[in-house]
């Protein structure tokens, strides 16, 4: 075979944009034997219009090739530190046992809203008419499941010395707290596909991400969390494809119909809320969880959503007619109790949950003083002090009882009035002869736009008192719920604490 | 002569987790079943969708094919994200590889003439099959029951992006670095009379409501396009100065290879469910009495217009040999259900 003649002077290169649009959307082509309705079926229900699929921006160009040989050195890099850190025992440099209980909510409760999205991603990556959009959620979708698997393979460690791990699949479905994540997503899954992109690319992704995911990972560098952190730092690159994603769909469907406009910006206002509620387990981990807190609820709310969302994005939409989410204002005003009251409730109901919680002591106590100067000293600070009084003389307050809890959050009904903080704030709704109730102005909106949905939770509190829990009493609940012994309740003198304490005491060294 | 280095033991309270546990006994297993089993909710979903009112968010009742235990089915190649991702960085570095040797020597171009219109009119215009079979595979991935079975789907739906990107590659090489075969490609999948069967035959396979029977439908085309197009061509062109064509098809008959393995494990699976087995085996059944003829139909009037670029080929008459041998493992699997 002749091999002088190098590649012929003829040959030319594509400009890589056209290049990559050659490689993804000019593959799609016009059905001639079905119709393209048929082929589509979901896109016109939601009563969004789209003129020119064409029009969509790749918000980044990557290809299958280029995909595959990225991802795979990233994970080669994260499991050779989950491997490294498991092999050490890197588990015992960790802050304290006490911060695995933020880690116990994250599986429990955000690995499967990441396999969530990895499934439902597909469907858009089926179901959009565009083959540009489509792609993108094809790559969103694998993401997801890589999310998915890593955070069940990094905790994988934590699950075979601590508490609390084991079950988190089959809690997800169950357990009360969980209901709270699970409802968000069936609720975005069960929407229209314009809908979903909006709440999970656009609001979830977007615009609170740094309030929703980032927190975790954050707690986890500063408690000495190598794997999640590093997970963490190995998802950034695959998080600002989705950030993007998120805003070239809002910006592309904006731009498409000036009938899009109110419909999108009533999911703007029906996801920051659903997604700001959702926050509050982040917030009350991120105050109370956390050995070494990172920063407090409110400074991060208002560096990541005020600073960034309010004061830089949303003048930015301003251009196509969006304004900032109905009942942001509520938000702003609830910054200063929002951890506070979420707190309260897994402390005061976490004898049947599947983490512990404890009192804060004086030290951080302090720090929750300096960081709510108008409010925690008087509305927060003399609740814990009672609990460190009942507790020196050997008790610990529990609630017994079953919460009313919101028909659309699924939290139980506790946060206050915001002209009253010591009034629980309790709405109601009726619908079909029936009233629901609600906990906010903003639960409230939703529920009345959509009741024929929101009538349809499976509110956890109704079912246990339904007798569908596994039985009547408590027990029955907590073995349907699959918790074992010392998963729940008190974190001084649980498993996790003992252990702990005997790993770190040189007279009582295991095994050396 | 080893050293000895001490460190601290730790007792682990379990191997692994609960569900597990519960199912292969506490004992350190595979990440690929960590990261697989039970993954998929079950229970308690708080809303029907609204874009099919009649369906749970995930629903056994997207296809007719049913599993007592989705986990009856893993995948032989036990891929989870991270070993799926780095075979495919092989392949495709693989065949990166061999498109730069050819690009480099202009071998593409030097191809025979009969070959030239082979891969221009047959070979190429097959990205936009791969992009149709892309869709049916993406559509398991959202409805499949089990994780086990979805992300099998997930997977082969990015692999057929993938075989659409490096046939659409090679088209470009064909082209000298154009996007002029692509374009006459696009207008012969569109137009011409040799692709029209099939590309009829993925449209209505598209929108099919059952994902499963989708997804055999376009196997019964793949395990004849596939042993056509790729593999038996392959030697033609070993013979026939076209060694070019030879070392591009050596990568699609490795994936399809590859792809053959949870397929048939899954088929498998279905056909001997302990309980669904026998209405299995019926749907299965029913899958390949609609669409193997459709399907021979279809790739036949592909194998034709082959034989007219390079007569003496006679890539009709291995057609038929193939679907012969395509059809003996179903029908060992679905019995008396074949017809």
């Amino acid at each position: 075979m002749s091999i002088e003649s190098p590649r012929a002077a003829a040959w030319k290169k594509l400009p890589l944009k056209e290049r990559y649009a050659l490689l993804t959307r000019d593959l799609d082509w016009e059905p001639s034997y079905i119709d393209r309705e048929q082929l589509y079926p979901f896109t016109r229900y939601e009563g969004i219009k789209v003129h020119d699929w064409d029009g969509w921006q790749d918000p980044f160009r990557l290809t299958v090739d280029a995909y595959c040989k990225y991802q795979a050195e990233k994970d080669r890099r994260l499991y050779a530190v989950l491997d490294g850190f498991a092999q050490g025992q890197g588990h015992l440099t960790l802050s304290d046992a006490s911060y695995l209980n933020s880690i116990k909510l994250f599986i429990q409760g955000v690995t499967p809203l990441e396999y969530a999205a990895h499934r439902h991603f597909a469907f858009l990556a089926r179901h959009l008419e565009g083959p540009g959009p489509r792609f993108a959620a094809l790559c969103q979708s694998i993401d997801e499941l890589r999310h998915t698997q890593t955070q069940i393979h990094t905790i994988s460690n934590y699950n075979k010395y601590y508490s609390g791990f084991h079950s988190w699949s089959k809690m997800h479905d169950r357990v009360w707290y969980l209901a709270i994540p699970k409802s968000f997503f069936d609720d975005a899954m069960s929407a229209g596909p314009f809908e979903f992109l909006i709440a999970i690319s656009f609001s979830f992704e977007y615009l609170l991400t740094n309030l929703l995911f980032v927190p975790f990972m954050s707690g986890a560098s500063f408690n000495g969390d190598t794997p999640t952190m590093s997970f963490g730092f190995s998802a950034q690159s695959d998080e600002s494809r989705h950030m993007t994603l998120g805003l070239e769909a809002i910006k592309f469907l904006l731009e498409q119909d000036e009938d899009n406009v109110p419909i999108i910006q009533d999911w703007v206002d029906k996801w920051f809320w659903r997604a700001y509620r959702l926050s509050g387990l982040v917030a009350a981990m991120m105050d109370y969880m956390l050995p070494k807190p990172v920063m407090s609820w409110k400074e991060a709310f208002e560096l990541y959503f005020e600073d960034q969302m309010l004061g830089g994005l949303f003048p930015d939409l301003d251009f196509y007619g969006i304004r900032p989410p109905r009942h942001v204002d509520d938000a702003i005003a609830e910054k200063e109790h929002l951890s506070h009251q979420v707190y309260k409730i897994l402390h005061n109901f976490s004898s049947v949950a599947a983490f512990t919680t404890k009192t804060p002591d004086h030290v951080h106590l302090d720090w929750l003083s300096e960081q709510y100067p108008g409010t925690f000293d008087i509305y927060y600070r003399p609740t814990w002090e009672k609990h460190q009084r009942i507790e020196a003389g050997g008790g610990r307050m529990f609630v017994r009882g079953l919460p009313q809890q919101c028909q659309v959050c699924q939290l139980a009904i506790s946060f206050t009035e915001q002209d009253d903080r010591r009034k629980i704030s309790f709405r109601r709704s009726e619908f079909r002869g029936e009233t629901f109730h609600t906990c906010s102005d903003g639960c409230k909106w939703i529920f009345d736009r959509e009741p024929e949905k929101y009538v349809q939770a499976w509110l956890p509190v109704h079912q246990i008192l339904k007798g569908d829990c596994g039985g009547p009493a408590i027990p029955d609940v907590l073995a349907w719920y699959g918790i074992q012994t010392g998963d729940n309740g008190e974190y001084n003198g649980s498993p996790d604490e003992q252990f702990w304490r005997a790993w770190h005491d040189p007279s009582l060294r295991h095994g050396e | 002569m080893q050293y000895e280095l001490r460190h601290q033991v730790i007792p682990a309270k379990r191997q692994t987790y609960q569900n597990v546990i519960d199912r292969l006994g506490d004992q350190p297993v595979s990440r690929y079943l960590e990261g697989t089993l039970d993954v998929q909710p079950r229970e308690n979903f708080h809303y029907r969708p609204t874009w099919m009112s009649n369906r749970e968010l995930y629903d056994e009742r997207f296809s007719a094919l049913r599993l007592t235990d989705s986990y009856r089915f893993t995948d032989p190649r036990q891929y989870y994200y991270t070993t799926y991702v780095a075979a495919r960085a092989g392949l495709h570095d693989d065949f990166t590889k061999t498109l730069g040797y050819l690009e480099e020597r202009d071998l593409l171009a030097r191809i025979p003439a009969g070959w030239q219109a082979v891969l221009s009119s047959v070979v190429v215009p097959l990205r936009h099959y791969e992009s149709g079979a892309q869709l049916v595979s993406v559509a398991g991935a959202r409805f499949a029951y089990g994780t086990s079975v979805e992300q099998c789907c997930s997977f082969a739906a990015f692999d057929r992006i993938g075989n659409a990107q490096m046939l659409s590659r090679v088209g470009i090489a064909l082209g000298g670095g154009t996007r002029d075969r692509l374009e006459a490609a696009k207008r012969m999948w569109v137009d011409g009379a040799h692709l029209q069967p099939l590309r009829r035959l993925v449209e209505e396979i598209m929108v099919l409501d059952d994902w499963a029977v989708s997804l055999l439908a376009i196997d019964l085309v793949d395990s004849l396009v596939y042993p056509l197009v790729y593999r038996g061509l392959d030697e033609h062109a070993l013979l026939g100065g076209a060694v070019a064509y030879s070392l591009v098809a050596q990568h699609f008959s490795a994936w399809f290879e590859d792809q053959r393995k949870w397929i048939d494990a899954l088929v498998a699976t279905w056909a001997t469910d302990p309980e669904a087995g026998l209405a299995n085996r019926e749907v299965l059944g029913h899958v390949l009495e609609t669409w193997a003829g459709r399907a021979y139909a279809a790739v036949a009037a592909l194998a034709a217009a082959v034989d007219s670029h390079l007569p003496g080929a006679e890539t009709g008459t291995e057609l038929a040999a193939t679907a012969e041998s395509r059809r003996s493992p179903w029908a060992s699997l679905i019995g008396g259900a074949a017809s």
